[in-house]
């Protein structure tokens, strides 16, 4: 089983805390799907098939033209910002 | 006057034939909405001033219900969770842009399981959703509210999206028509993403008919979303009388026939397998081939976790923009750290932090091997056997949930067939982006149940051909929860 | 003694109308938050839409990098929070870069040197954070700039070798119009791994890495510090720890700022936004036609097959248009070593002066060339020409006009020198008795048929045609 030291780390770099108990039932969840992900794991050949990611692949997108569109005016840039100075967003002093 | 319980057929003609006004339809829609809003809980917003449009389609003048996930220039959009719970967004999904070119008519925004993470309609910042058939009952989500605007006949259609299933199951507790098309047919832009990969724009509405105006409406190339798909050129409304007589379905053996369940009792699992294979025989009416195939055990129980697994992942990422910085509530803190931690400590509920976390462990370099990636690769084997199964059948016929709409607090065992593979197997859609269409089949204790038809990708004609066929001679065409109230 | 082992990587914005995957302006502004879309701003929703020209311009340097390319274009993200990233992810590439397995020759001091690449990768830019006393804030402009990721194997031996790299790629940059370059505009910035290892040692050291180093003399510096740092480190019996440092370019120093307990794991995967897109070999071809001849192989052109000087020929590559206005210059007829010569020591003396580009002035490789000829002709000294060119550079006038303007043009003519060398004869014939004798006279007579042709007489011919005559007398 997951410890829950390891899971506190895990929600710490989702930059978000949890209560007790929510560890409790996340330790549960997480003894389920790996469970069946082992299952899975057990396929014969599984590790020779390409993992998929899209749908379907056509290789019929294009990339898009080097061009302006769609472009936004400061005002809506920062409509949502919670706090603006200058035009920008303001949040409190950034340090590495 | 109860103009929206009818079909979009029948209200355009009474729209054109000024029996009706748009106008009157907005303020019936409205009224309704609010009447039974506390009782069933199906928005989040409902509009108090009709938007203006000139469009000319046949949904013109038609008020609709748009999930609270596609974004909507000056409208409140929340997700329904409290992280959104203030966002106001300065651009619109393509989805809606199409829908007001068309002259539909928006009426309010509908509830979804937080950020489009659930089945159950319970999960919502508002509150929970419940089923017009039964108050005691879950509609399902994500796409809870509208399912429930379209089962009460507030609107003949809403819009909803789906990634597992979230338009489709709570359809089919809903007793109306769900269809996802083909993805890409309709543009994601505006869509917040759940997982990418899986995510598709579909809508709920009481006909497969009015599935296909909607779709008619909604679908095209969009330039903001590289996934989607170049037009076909086609209109699927005119092409859902076509002839179906020598169609093929299968149905996956192992999931529906009865005798795999001898030692259940489950009663309503079997009522609902027996129901399954009557629709089975009325669609052989129509001179449909229908086969039970078999279809890998392994592979059908693996659909579930490699839904969790990968839709997990790519949410934790999706979601990462919510930070509460550029928009959304800004929490308090001393620090930026500070102000992003409380920002979605207080904004993301309990189950959404826990798929977020498991999303998160399964991208972990050590566990991508193991998780992640091969979930992307029995994604694969699962879409490849469908396709092979497609080069002989034109579609896949199921029932679309073991049952009816849960009760309120029902735990399902995550481990049991049923649960694993009756109620999951509708994300074999999203995995290869198949049309799937759930549609009212009957009742089981009152309560609506449905099949599912599931088709070739970029086929979404044929999907909405053969429905509209079987929903003919299956008789439970536009039902509404509230008749005659 | 130890040996430094260097690793590079290099960022550079590319040069662009829109961003990487949006349609929003690809511009330096002082306007903040002016150039932004939807999508740069990781609003929910949004869905990136790759550049056509981002993309061509990434396999324009993998190519000019010898590097090998893939089949389809595909994009990765990395995901980790910072507030300069708004989607919480960045979308790069991981799994396939446009470039893997390239190298580029360099040369230091004289001595080539190959510098392998291990990939080069299109990825994104962030937005850009301004701090001040207790807040920052933050302009969304650069959030989303197409930006080219190369990284060298860990090859590099010096700081000296690290800039040769550096002059190298922003020179690949220019000269196939792929970014303007600039470190001052923070267009090109640079990320240094550094390890050392006893000069006998098999393995690497433990590498000490150094994050977005803004000029190249900063890096210059910064490795210098790191060598000077881990040396002393080393040499006291301490272990190097194996860390992210910052280079401060106020007081010179590298400060730590994360150990690799704490690395960070991007959780990288496919976007799954960005469908994949061929890369077909009509398309490379297209785009590898577009590289011109790269500084390197110019400079070895020029030494090899013109004669000219490593100096001179490194200077005259050191701009693309300079460079291609001096192979105009051969190409029109030009004697290489004198148009080398006059472009490195006046025209680019001038460009300087008036910090202008070569293709602003007046002067054009023709001009240039038709002058050159006149010189050899004999028809005007090396000194005239010189300053006739200074002249039209300043005037912009067209040289070969200006010498005749001007009637500077030499007498090259024997009978022309031999009429006016009579004169000055007949007019002095009371010295012809004392150049008879010995005696310094000779130089006076020269001077004077100058002074008649007010200097336009070639003095070789003046000199040969007044001892002739001389000593006829």
């Amino acid at each position: 089983m997951i410890s829950k030291e390891k899971l506190e780390d895990y929600a710490s770099k989702l930059m978000f805390k949890m209560e007790d108990s929510e560890y409790e039932t996340l330790q549960e969840e997480f003894d389920v799907i790996l469970k069946q992900m082992d299952l899975i794991g057990k396929i014969p050949n599984i590790s020779d098939v390409e993992p998929m990611t899209f749908p379907y692949v056509t290789y019929k997108v294009k990339l898009r033209e080097d061009e302006v569109k769609n472009t936004l005016t400061t005002e809506e840039i920062l409509a949502n910002a919670k706090q603006v100075d200058r035009d920008q967003v303001r949040v409190p002093k950034v340090v590495e | 006057m109860d103009m929206l319980k009818f079909n979009i057929d029948d209200i355009r003609k009474k729209l054109d034939s000024k029996e009706v006004t748009s106008d009157e339809l907005f303020d019936e829609a409205i009224k309704k909405a609010h009447m039974y809003q506390d009782e069933y809980n199906a928005f989040v917003t409902i509009m108090d001033k009709k938007e203006e449009s000139d469009g000319k389609s046949v949904l013109s003048g038609i008020p609709y219900a748009l999930k609270d996930n596609f974004s909507t220039k000056g409208i409140l959009t929340t997700a329904s969770s409290n992280i959104l719970k203030d966002y106001v967004p300065v651009y619109d999904a393509t989805a809606y842009t199409k829908l007001k070119e068309s002259g539909a008519v928006l009426m309010g925004k509908t509830v979804l399981d937080e950020l489009a993470m659930g089945g159950t309609g319970t999960t919502g910042h508002t509150g929970v959703v419940r089923n017009p058939w039964n108050k005691d009952r879950l509609i399902g989500g994500s796409s809870a509210g509208s399912a429930c605007a379209v089962a009460l006949g507030i609107v003949p259609f809403a819009i909803g999206s789906d990634t597992g299933d979230s338009i489709r199951k709570p359809a089919a507790f809903g007793g109306v028509v769900g269809f996802k098309p083909t993805y890409g047919r309709i543009s994601r832009y505006g869509l917040f993403a759940f997982a990418s990969s899986l995510d598709h724009v579909g809508c709920f509405t009481r006909s497969v008919k009015d599935a296909a105006y909607v779709t008619d409406v909604l679908k095209g190339q969009d330039e903001m979303d590289m996934t989607s798909l170049e037009d076909d050129g086609k209109v699927y409304a005119d092409l859902i009388d076509n002839d179906v007589k020598g169609r093929k379905l299968f149905y996956i053996k192992e999931a529906c026939d009865i005798e795999n369940y001898n030692d259940s009792n489950d009663e309503e699992l079997l009522e609902t397998l027996k129901k399954f294979h009557e629709t089975l025989d009325k669609i052989r009416s129509l001179g449909i081939i229908v086969e039970g195939v078999s279809f890998d055990k392994e592979l059908l129980n693996a659909i579930y976790p490699a839904y969790m697994t990968i839709s997990c992942a790519e949410a934790t990422s999706n979601n990462a923009n919510l930070t509460g910085i550029q928009f959304g509530p800004r929490a308090e803190g001393i620090s930026i750290n500070d102000i992003m931690f409380n920002a979605r400590t207080q904004g993301f509920s309990e189950l959404i932090k826990r798929r977020f976390i498991l999303g998160s462990y399964i991208l972990q370099k050590e566990n991508q091997e193991k998780l992640f990636l091969n979930a992307g690769r029995v994604r694969r084997l699962i879409v490849d056997k469908m396709n092979e199964l497609f080069k002989e059948y034109d579609g896949l016929v199921m029932p679309a949930s073991g049952g009816i709409a849960p009760l309120f607090g029902t735990k399902s065992d995550q481990l049991s067939d049923r649960y694993l593979i009756l109620e999951n197997h509708l994300a074999i859609g999203n995995f290869g982006g198949f049309p799937s269409i759930s549609l009212p089949s009957g009742f089981v204790n009152d309560m609506p149940i449905s099949i599912n038809i599931t088709g070739r990708a970029m086929e979404d004609d044929v999907v909405l051909n053969i429905a509209n066929k079987v929903e003919e001679v299956m008789g439970y065409k536009n039902i509404v929860a509230k008749d005659g109230e | 003694m130890y040996k430094v082992v260097i690793g590079l990587e290099v960022h550079c914005e590319l040069k662009t109308v829109s961003k990487n995957f949006s349609g929003s302006r690809n511009e330096y502004s002082s306007l903040p938050n002016s150039n932004v879309a939807t999508v740069d701003l990781g609003f929910p929703g949004v869905l990136p839409v790759a550049n056509k020209e981002a993309v061509k311009k990434a396999l324009k340097m993998a190519l000019a990098l010898n590097c090998e390319t893939p089949d389809v274009i595909t994009f990765d993200r990395k995901n980790y929070f910072y507030p300069d990233l708004p989607k919480g992810y960045q979308i790069t590439q991981m799994h396939k870069p446009v470039g893997i397995n390239g190298y580029v020759m360099i040369n230091v001091d004289g001595e080539d040197k190959k510098v392998l690449i291990h990939d080069t990768h299109l990825e994104e830019d962030t937005a850009s954070l301004d701090h001040f006393g207790n807040y920052s804030l933050i302009d969304y402009n650069r959030s989303g700039i197409p930006l080219l990721e190369t990284v060298t194997e860990p090859c590099l031996h010096s700081a000296k070798e690290a800039i040769a790299f550096l002059e190298t790629l922003r020179s690949m940059f220019l000269y196939c119009d792929t970014s303007e370059a600039r470190s001052d505009k923070g267009q090109m910035r640079c990320d240094v791994n550094i390890s050392l290892m006893k000069e006998d040692a098999t393995e690497l050291g433990t590498k000490v890495e150094m994050k977005n180093i803004n000029s190249f003399n900063n890096v210059k510096e910064a490795i210098e510090y790191e060598i000077k740092r881990q040396t002393e480190v080393l040499e006291s019996g301490g272990k190097v720890i194996q860390e992210t440092r910052r280079y401060d370019d106020e007081d010179k120093k590298t400060y730590s700022m994360r150990q690799k307990v704490d690395a960070i794991d991007y959780k990288y995967f496919v976007e799954p936004n960005i469908p994949p897109v061929k890369v077909t070999s009509e398309w490379l071809e297209e785009i590898r036609n577009e590289i011109p001849m790269l500084q390197y192989e110019r400079i070895n052109l020029y030494m090899n097959e013109y004669g000219i000087s490593r100096k001179d020929a490194t200077t005259l590559v050191k701009e693309k248009k300079i460079a291609e206005y001096y192979e105009q210059g051969i190409k029109e007829g030009g004697d290489p070593k004198t148009l080398a010569n006059w472009i490195v020591s006046i025209i680019m003396g001038h460009l300087n002066k008036f910090e202008i580009g070569i293709d602003k002035i007046y002067l054009t490789p023709k001009m240039l060339t038709e002058l050159i000829k006149v010189l050899n002709a004999g028809k005007i000294s090396i000194k005239q020409a010189k300053e006739v060119l200074y002249k039209a550079l300043e005037e912009e006038k067209d040289p070969v006009k200006l010498v005749d303007e001007l009637g500077i043009s030499q007498i090259g003519d024997d009978d022309e020198i031999r009429k006016i060398a009579l004169e000055v004869i007949d007019e002095n014939s009371h010295l012809i008795a004392d150049y008879k004798a010995g005696k310094k006279v000779f130089d006076y007579f020269v001077g004077q048929v100058m002074k008649k042709t007010r200097g336009r007489a070639n003095p070789a011919t003046t000199a040969k045609i007044l001892r002739e005559e001389l000593d006829k007398k």
